[in-house]
């Protein structure tokens, strides 16, 4: 029982890190692109195209989400069960999740602080590396912190559909066979690592900002 | 030779479809090497003016001509070459929050390919000059305002710029420190032969360091030229809406007015700025003469002298009359 509570733990924090991991490295560019398209005359409709898919995948309920992309899943990963069709299909669900998260924020970036970086005479890739990303990095620290904890309770709900964790440990056990102990003991961790998150991105953030 | 020339700029801008007209028709010229100080009251479009400059915004027509380019044909980013070539301080300073004062006087130089220790060794240099060699670790927030103020202005001349374009550039500094930031500014434009543009409210800066200066009135350039033609040119009016000290006493002096007393401002320039003037042209008249009001000062290219003049007496036309030929400038309030 301990034994797979920590298998099942194992494996949402092997989700959990991996799809956070890359919906960063894929969100965060994307969010660097909508706040830079919206901003350009010449851009507007690259930002509209990107700015309505965001909003597409966002408004679909992530279980919603899964099913659809059970073909690509097949092709990609070459299996929908386990915890690698998981990733991909968390990964999808968070990458726009996250650029808007990471737009919002470059979009409180002061008008002052701009107009410091464009007299300098930054070009957009020196303005995007050492200004606006390290300016907002606080705010970004917070956003992905946010976003791991829904990763968090997304894993969960993977978990219904084979994705392995927590949360199916929960379903299964408790779902099926009506074993609350361990429904109750899958829902103290998964509360417990919400609040490591939370704790740990509040604290760094804090940190960094000056 | 000059190093900007702005010819008829026009500037509007577009607040929710009204069309405010905030520069108009500006046209003045600056030389290698001198300093002009643009002033004006509040709303006048100093800003925007020194905006337009290195292009943050783009005026609508008209020509700026950046050591012989017209920049205004450049766009975002082939403008990038002539922005790294002027720096700028502004108004609200704008310093990179999440960067400490070393970080943000260095910002320029990381931009490019400089060795390390070559930047430590500048930034190092200018922090000391400018007094801030303590604060090198403190971040912007932990600054006080007249900090803040020249680690803006270190950050703007660090790169060895051509030109650099100040905001209020002393709006936040006490007198002592202002002096010693002006003699900075004057010492650096003297030894690099470095042109700045200066947006001031304050009197004492432009008498101190500017050669021309260009007065703006409601977006309308109503003076360029030399410095001590402009406080000559100001009329009575407009040197009360600059200085204090001379508003509260021409305000006493306009509750002495009466129908013999005449009240004339003289204004001398150069050579001749001595009050000697004024016995020497009232001796073996029959006149009376008080000066309620005088001041000399230094101006960057020699004194001058400003007096108001009560004057009662059969002759006071004659006086008057003598008296213009040998001043700069008269005029009967
Ligand atoms: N971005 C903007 N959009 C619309 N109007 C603006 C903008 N910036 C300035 N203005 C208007 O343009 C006019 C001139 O502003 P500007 O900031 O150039 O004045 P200023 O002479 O620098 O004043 P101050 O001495 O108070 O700094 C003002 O009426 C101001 O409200
Ligand atoms: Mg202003």
């Amino acid at each position: 029982m301990v034994e797979q509570l920590l298998k099942a733990t194992g494996e949402t924090f092997y989700m959990v890190f991996f799809s956070g991991f890359l919906s960063l490295l894929f969100g965060l560019p994307l969010g660097v692109l909508l706040y830079i398209t919206s901003r350009s005359e010449g851009k507007k409709k690259i930002y509209f195209v990107l700015d309505t898919l965001v909003n597409i995948f966002r408004s679909i309920p992530f279980i919603i989400l899964v099913l659809l992309l059970i073909p690509l899943t097949k092709v990609l990963i070459g299996t929908i069960i386990g915890s690698n069709a998981a990733i991909f299909n968390l990964t999808i669900a968070a990458i726009p999740f996250m650029a808007r998260l990471a737009e919002n924020s470059f979009n409180t970036l002061p008008s002052g602080i701009i107009d410091s970086a464009r007299s300098l005479g930054t070009t957009n890739w020196q303005f995007i590396s050492k200004v606006l990303i390290p300016e907002t990095l606080p705010d970004q620290i917070s956003n992905f912190s946010v976003m791991l904890i829904n990763l968090v309770t997304y894993t969960a709900i993977a978990g219904a559909v084979g994705a392995g964790g927590l949360g199916q440990l929960a379903i299964n056990y408790g779902y099926y066979r009506f074993q609350w102990d361990v429904v109750l003991y899958c829902v103290i961790i998964l509360v417990l690592i919400s609040q490591l998150i939370q704790f740990a991105g509040k604290k760094i953030s804090t940190n960094l900002r000056k | 030779m000059n190093i900007v020339s702005v010819e008829n700029l026009n500037l509007t801008y577009e607040e929710k479809g009204n069309k405010n007209h905030i520069l108009k028709d500006i046209s003045f010229e600056v030389e290698k090497g001198e300093i002009l100080g643009i002033v004006g009251l509040s709303g006048a479009g100093k800003t925007s003016l020194l905006r337009t400059l290195n292009l943050l915004h783009k005026p609508d027509n008209g020509k700026i001509i950046f050591e012989q380019e017209d920049i205004t044909k450049l766009n975002e980013k082939t403008v990038i070459p002539i922005r790294k070539k002027i720096g700028v301080v502004f108004q609200h300073f704008n310093l990179f929050r999440n960067k400490n004062v070393y970080n943000n006087i260095a910002f320029p130089l990381l931009l490019e390919k400089i060795d390390k220790e070559e930047i430590k060794k500048r930034v190092e240099k200018i922090a000391d000059e400018i007094g801030l060699t303590e604060r090198l670790n403190a971040y912007p927030s932990q600054l006080s305002g007249g900090e803040q103020q020249r680690v803006g202005i270190a950050r703007s001349i660090i790169t060895n710029p051509d030109l650099i374009l100040l905001d209020e550039p002393t709006s936040a500094l006490d007198p002592m420190i202002t002096k010693i930031i002006l003699d900075l500014v004057l010492d650096i434009s003297i030894k690099r032969g470095l042109t700045i543009i200066t947006v001031t409210h304050d009197m004492d800066v432009v008498k101190r360091i500017c050669d021309k200066v260009a007065y703006l009135k409601k977006g309308t350039l109503s003076f360029f030229g030399e410095t001590h033609e402009f406080f000559a040119s100001l009329t009575t009016k407009e040197v009360s809406e600059f200085e204090n000290e001379f508003l509260t006493d021409f305000e006493k002096i306009k509750k002495r007015e009466s129908d013999e007393k005449k009240f004339i401002r003289v204004v001398f320039w150069g050579a001749n700025t001595h009050e000697s003037v004024i016995w020497d042209t009232a001796k073996d008249m029959d006149i009376n003469v008080n000066i309620l009001y005088g001041k000399i000062e230094e101006l960057k290219k020699g004194p001058f002298g400003s007096l108001i003049l009560e004057i009662s007496g059969k002759q006071s036309m004659n006086f008057i009359k003598n008296l213009k030929e040998k001043v700069y400038y008269l005029e009967v309030i």
